[in-house]
């Protein structure tokens, strides 16, 4: 099995480009065992892509966890046997595989003694992986991705300023609860109202899309929203494309993705984090660690300070709401191939729905 | 009388060929910079269009030394404005990375375009060289980390020819203004020295006579008229005990 | 003294007189410069607005290039609103269509617009597809159109308006610095009136005046002096002539007395009997004969003190209001100090050798003499700032500026005793005056001016102005009188001894002066005036020359309420209460801050900090005398003021190392807020440390 992992591909980088870089390479290249979640992504390409810019040696060993959370010991074996500079870990849970929370580490189970930067982690505190943002305090330190709720309510009202604001999340995860409290609260300063309805829940008490498609539309004729928010919601997120966005466009209401997997679905407009700067902010903090010496519990955890505003054109142009002029200068104009228009997917829903609907009499 | 006048009429002359000196001074320099930030903001204008591409090429992922556009970018931006010489991009190392002038790519920027970069606090910055000036951008990617600078060079001709024209008419303005000062000045001073003459040829006069025994025939209004009335009492005073002693010497015989 | 203020309303009017002249000359200038301004700025400004007008068209044409209507844009408004942020000339901003119909529009509308817009020459433009503008005057506004064309398919006109007034508003910013110039101007008329004509008048006056005491005194003694050939000389020469007269009448009676005494026996010399009366009461009353030597002051000489050190002050003070931000552009990176404390260090240095140097510098200028020490410190002065204007790095800025320093505290130590020497205890205080005024002088003029310059013609540039001003101040020197006056009873000055330190550091009622009052007044002037002004200012995005004005305000307080409170601290309020007050009120200064951040709150903080320390100042030397009778007793007059003056000029040397310190750990404002913070405490704790009985004014010792 552990020679199946082994068989992994293995990426080394070593950039010869000129006579400075010449000295730097004498000495050994920085081992990196970096273990991703689902395989390579654009964050790993952002991370390489920073070294190489940066001429810094370094050899990275890839592990890739494929959803598996029964190949962490093997992994932790390899890493207590190899003692690369650095581990990269790849998504909340392969972080707290590697390192525990900070309450409960158990240094028989976690990696202590190798600084570890992490990645792509939506609520580093929240998923108790650091006490304090601006100082981590232990031997991990990393990037998250989620932009600020106050930054993205105000990108939202850049694009049409607003009263009131519609969102839709599931109770059961926490991780939405907190968004929903944080834009509550935005909202006391800003001055917006909100409207947070819960989806429901079945006799297990297990989430359910029933009813959602109706909530949405409330939203819009009765509770007179502005926008729809789609906070970065696991549940909301398999839903979205099938049942809400339909919902929402059929009444007209704009909707903001919190995230890129959001953005997908057919919102409107959202901010997103590019994963291949992400990828290259983390590698940044790498540097940090691994060049200038600087412990990881002195180097606060990040997110970055600029992040991609997304517009889809033709939902813009269905809901006859265009990007305001300014936009144009840094939004990210997506136009989706013809087939793809939201036109066409709405079009294939409503057929399947129907289909569904006859199959079921 | 002649050398008190001289000497405040001087005095007048300092102070404002230092007042219109130093006005005219204000005024041009005041003009220079005026005009030196105009020009500079309308190329900056120009580049803020390249940040805007740059900006967007490096969010989708680009690398910063890999965006294949960019010289063609540059060639486009820099045909906008007959100003602008060139336009370069350089690393932090001071290595150009792409700019109008292909012999360029590879070269060094002068040390003083990084030290300007460096020491600016905001992303703007610029240096003033002998016969082109440059306006500057520092790049920054998405997590605030500067990836690189843009550098717009363009002519100080057209500031330097500006500045000297209104240089000449502000110094005209001012030689005329001062010789102006020069005829004026006397004649208005003359009326408060006159009055301050009047009371020290009063007082000469007056202390010219100090020992006539008669009363005082004092040109009243001076302002030194109770000083000299002391003077003339202490005199007549001395004098009619020494008469008062020759008398008495007189009347002994 | 009559003929003194005499002589003070007579350089007021002529210095009216002359700034009437001078405004009147400003406003040509003016005139004249706005009329370059507008030939040469608009064209300019034109181009200007033509290039952003095609940066906007660029955006119009890429949200139609995806499709969206020309007609149906958003936030076009709002990308205007942008526009007039970055570009404040800019007053006006429409986007019409191609018959003229305005569309989009932002900013005041100058009238005559929607006329101009209908134009048919202007709607022609829209079906161009080159890059052109076009220009013209339309009511208020000079109006610069761009067409927007989509690869040939005309879409409309872009117009940008340029407000005209813009061109007075640019003027308006140099007007604050002018009215400065216009306020130094009035300064220096009076300096000037002074030092060209005023020394002479002055001692001339001041003679007369005093000949005119002596004479109804009694006294007649005849003076052998040379009387200058003008008008205040012949007059004295009059007098002269005039006791010379009484004084040969005197001679002769006197002789003929003594005869006629000599040779009179019996009856004859009983009937010369009330002649000789006479002659006695009339020697009691009056006083005839040569007068004394030397007992008469050498006025005139000490007036001509007062050029020179005007010129060499002015040459430090001109640097005031930009050396930190100087140092700031020459900063190396000091491993283990924080940068804000080594942009600190120049001035601390300075202020540390001036106040170290100063004891052992006043017996060296006695010993070569008042006017070789004052040349000696000059040149070195001369020599640092040419050397601080050409420095290379940090390092040898500070070597340059210590060189600076020791001259400073020759020039001013030796022009110390040059007053010393040529007053006597009558007029000293008069002699002081002069010495204090020249200084506060320099210190209205100096930083404004200074700053003036530093932001037009460079830091170095300006640091040259004062190396130039440096050696005027030595020509100046090299015509004070070679001969040097000596006051036989003066006993050689010396520096402090260690063991008299160390006694005043430990005596409470010394330190309370010193430590509560003199050193804290000392840290907040030079740690706000010197390092956080200049530095606070540049921070926040001014320039150097409102720094200058900054320091201006400080300077004027000083000029204004010294004099006043000097001469009321003699007369209504015990002296204690003055420095209370004067603590008090600089140690609510910053505390404005906490108010607002605005830098006009600055303008507050300097006014009341020049309030305070003008009502502390003059008290404070004045309290010493005061209070530590005891200690003068024990340790000698010389002594206590030693160490009084050291531990104040330390308090010099301490104020930029604090503020540097402060800034570290809280930033500016916080180090405004502290440093108050700090004198306030010592204000109040030194009300309460002098509230108790033995603070009582003394009885006056007759």
């Amino acid at each position: 099995m552990k020679r199946a992992f082994l068989s992994f591909l293995m990426v080394a980088m070593v950039l010869v480009t000129d006579h400075a870089v010449q000295a730097q390479l004498t000495t050994r290249p920085y081992r990196i065992y970096a273990i991703t979640f689902r395989g390579k992504t654009d964050v790993e390409r952002g991370f390489e892509d920073y070294f190489a810019a940066r001429r810094i040696p370094v050899v990275i060993t890839y592990r890739d966890l494929n959803r598996d959370n029964s190949r962490m010991p093997g992994f932790i074996e390899e890493i207590r046997r190899t003692k690369p500079d650095l581990v990269y870990t790849w998504g909340t849970s392969v972080t707290l595989g590697v390192v525990g929370t900070y309450d409960q580490v158990d240094p028989t189970q976690n990696i202590t003694d190798i600084p570890v930067v992490f990645t792509l982690v939506a609520a580093p505190v929240l998923a108790k992986i650091v006490r304090d943002l601006k100082n981590p305090g232990r031997n991990v330190t990393g990037v998250y991705h989620v932009a600020p709720t106050e930054t993205q309510i105000r990108a939202m009202a850049s694009y049409r300023p607003f009263k009131s604001l519609g969102i839709l999340y599931t109770p059961t995860e926490q991780n939405s609860v907190v968004v929903v409290e944080e834009v509550r609260e935005v909202s006391r300063r800003l001055g917006f109202s909100v409207v947070a309805k819960p989806l429901r829940l079945d006799a297990n008490k297990k989430v359910t899309a029933e009813g959602a498609p109706e909530m949405v539309k409330e939203l819009k004729t009765q509770n007179n929203v502005d926008w729809l928010y789609l906070p970065p919601d696991s549940f909301l997120g398999t839903i979205a494309q099938k049942s809400i966005i339909p919902a929402a466009m059929s009444v007209g209401l704009p909707a903001f993705a919190s995230t890129e997997q959001l953005m997908e679905t057919g919102a409107l407009t959202g901010l997103v984090s590019r994963y291949h700067s992400i990828g290259q902010f983390t590698a940044y903090k790498a540097e940090q660690i691994l060049v200038n010496r600087v412990p990881p519990s002195k180097i606060p955890v990040e997110t970055l300070t600029r992040f991609a505003l997304q517009v889809r054109m033709d939902v813009a142009e269905m809901l006859k709401l265009p990007p305001p002029l300014p936009m144009f200068n840094y939004a990210e104009l997506i136009v989706p191939k013809p087939e793809d228009r939201i036109q066409n997917s709405l079009a294939a829903i409503a057929a399947e729905t129907a289909k569904g609907a006859t199959a079921q009499k | 009388m002649g050398t008190i006048r001289v000497r405040f009429i001087i005095v007048a002359l300092v102070v404002s060929f230092f007042a219109v000196g130093m006005a005219a001074f204000l005024n041009y320099f005041k003009y220079k910079s005026t005009i030196s930030s105009i020009v500079r903001s309308r190329v900056l204008v120009i580049g803020r269009n390249i940040e805007n591409s740059v900006q967007a090429s490096l969010s989708v992922g680009m690398q910063f030394m890999e965006i294949g556009t960019m010289n063609a970018l540059l060639a486009r931006e820099r045909a906008a404005d007959r100003l602008i010489q060139g336009i370069d991009v350089f690393d932090h190392t001071g290595q150009v990375i792409y700019s109008t002038e292909r012999a360029r790519v590879g070269e060094k920027v002068p040390n003083a375009w990084t030290d300007a970069a460096a020491r600016s606090k905001t992303t703007e910055w610029g240096t003033e060289g002998a016969d082109e000036y440059v306006a500057g951008i520092s790049l920054k990617n998405n997590f605030d980390l500067t990836v690189g600078y843009l550098a717009l060079r363009y002519s100080s001709e057209e500031v330097e020819r500006a500045a000297k024209a209104a240089g000449r008419e502000i110094l005209l303005a001012s030689i005329f203004s001062f010789l102006g000062i020069a005829l004026v000045a006397p004649l208005a001073l003359i009326v408060v020295i006159r009055r301050f003459e009047r009371d020290l040829r009063a007082l000469e006069a007056a202390a010219s006579r100090l020992e006539d025994r008669g009363e005082a025939t004092m040109t009243a209004g001076s302002a030194f008229d109770s000083a000299i009335g002391n003077l003339r009492s202490s005199l007549r005073d001395a004098n009619s005990s020494l008469d008062d002693l020759r008398a008495r010497l007189d009347s002994a015989g | 003294m009559l003929e003194k203020n005499y002589l003070w309303r007579i350089y007021w009017r002529l210095a009216g007189v002359i700034m009437v002249c001078v405004v009147v000359a400003l406003a040509v200038v003016s005139y004249f410069s706005h009329h370059v301004f507008d030939q040469e700025l608009v064209p300019e400004t034109e181009q200007k607005a033509a290039t952003v007008a095609a940066s906007v068209r660029a955006l119009v044409l890429k949200a139609t290039s995806y499709g969206i209507d020309f007609s149906q844009l958003y936030g076009v408004e709002q990308t205007f609103a942008e526009v007039f942020e970055e570009n404040p000339e800019f007053a006006y901003m429409a986007v019409t269509n191609t018959d003229g119909n305005v569309l989009y529009t932002r900013g005041t509308e100058p009238i005559g617009a929607r006329t101009y817009f209908r134009n048919a020459v202007v709607l022609q433009m829209a079906h161009e597809t080159t890059e052109i503008s076009n220009s013209a005057r339309v009511g208020q506004q000079y109006i610069v159109s761009v067409p927007i064309n989509d690869n040939g398919k005309p879409l409309g006109i872009l117009h940008v308006g340029i407000d005209a007034a813009f061109v007075d508003h640019v003027l308006l910013e140099v007007l604050l610095d002018v009215v400065v110039v216009l306020v130094v101007s009035l300064f220096f008329t009076l300096e000037l009136l002074n030092f060209m004509a005023g020394a002479r008048l002055a001692s001339g006056l001041g003679e007369f005046a005093r000949q005119v005491d002596r004479m109804r005194s009694g006294d007649f003694t005849a003076t052998a002096r040379v009387r200058a050939n003008d008008e205040i000389g012949r007059l004295l020469r009059r007098i002269d002539s005039a006791i010379d007269h009484l004084n040969v009448r005197y001679e002769f009676l006197a002789g003929e007395l003594q005869d006629k005494l000599r040779t009179a026996v019996g009856a004859r010399r009983e009937a010369l009997k009330p002649a000789q009366h006479a002659f006695e009461a009339l020697s009691k009353r009056f006083r005839f004969g040569a007068a004394p030597e030397g007992a008469d002051l050498d006025e005139m000489n000490l007036n001509r003190i007062r050029a020179p050190l005007f010129a060499f002050i002015l040459a430090e003070e001109l640097t005031r209001s930009f050396l930190p931000s100087y140092v700031n552009q020459l900063l190396v990176n000091i491993p283990g100090i924080s940068p804000q404390v080594v942009i600190g260090l120049p001035i601390m240095l300075f202020m540390l050798i001036v106040a170290l140097g100063q004891p052992y510098l006043g017996s060296w200028s006695e010993r070569v003499g008042r006017r070789r020490a004052m040349l000696v410190g000059a040149i070195m002065a001369t020599v640092g700032f040419a050397g601080t204007a050409l420095a290379y790095n940090l390092y040898d800025l500070i070597l340059w500026r210590s060189l600076c320093a020791l001259g400073y505290a020759m020039v001013f130590v030796a022009a110390q005793g040059y007053v010393l020497d040529r007053t006597g205890q009558q007029n000293r205080a008069q002699g002081f005056a002069l010495f204090i005024g020249a200084i506060m002088v320099a210190t209205v003029c100096g930083p404004s001016i200074g700053g003036i310059l530093a932001d037009n013609i460079g830091f170095r540039a300006s640091f040259g102005v004062s190396a130039l001003m440096a050696l005027v101040s030595i020509l100046a020197i090299n015509r004070l009188p070679a001969i040097e006056a000596k006051i036989a009873v003066t006993k050689p000055t010396r520096g402090p001894r260690m063991r008299e330190i160390m006694a005043l550091l430990v005596n409470r009622r010394f330190m309370t002066l010193t430590g509560l009052a003199a050193m804290p007044a000392k840290i907040i002037l030079t740690g706000v005036c010197f390092y956080l002004v200049p530095l606070y200012i540049v921070s926040i995005g001014n320039t150097s020359a409102m720094a200058g004005r900054m320091l201006m305000v400080y300077a004027v307080m000083m000029v204004l309420i010294v004099p006043l409170s000097a001469s009321l601290s003699d007369a209504t309020m015990r002296r204690d209460r003055y420095v209370s007050v004067g603590l008090i009120i600089s140690g609510l200064s910053g505390l404005l801050l906490l108010l607002s951040e605005s830098f006009l709150v600055l303008f507050g903080v300097v006014f009341l900090l020049g309030l305070g320390q003008a009502l502390s100042i003059a008290a404070q030397s004045a309290l010493v005398a005061e209070h530590c009778q005891e200690e003068i007793r024990i340790y000698g007059n010389d002594a206590v003021y030693g160490v009084y003056r050291l531990l104040e000029r330390l308090g010099n040397a301490l104020g930029p190392l604090i503020a540097s310190l402060l800034v570290i750990v809280w930033g500016y404002q916080g180090a405004f807020i502290a440093i108050s913070a700090l004198v306030l405490f010592c204000g109040i704790a030194f009300t309460v440390a002098t509230h108790g009985s033995d603070w009582q004014p003394a009885p006056v010792p007759q």
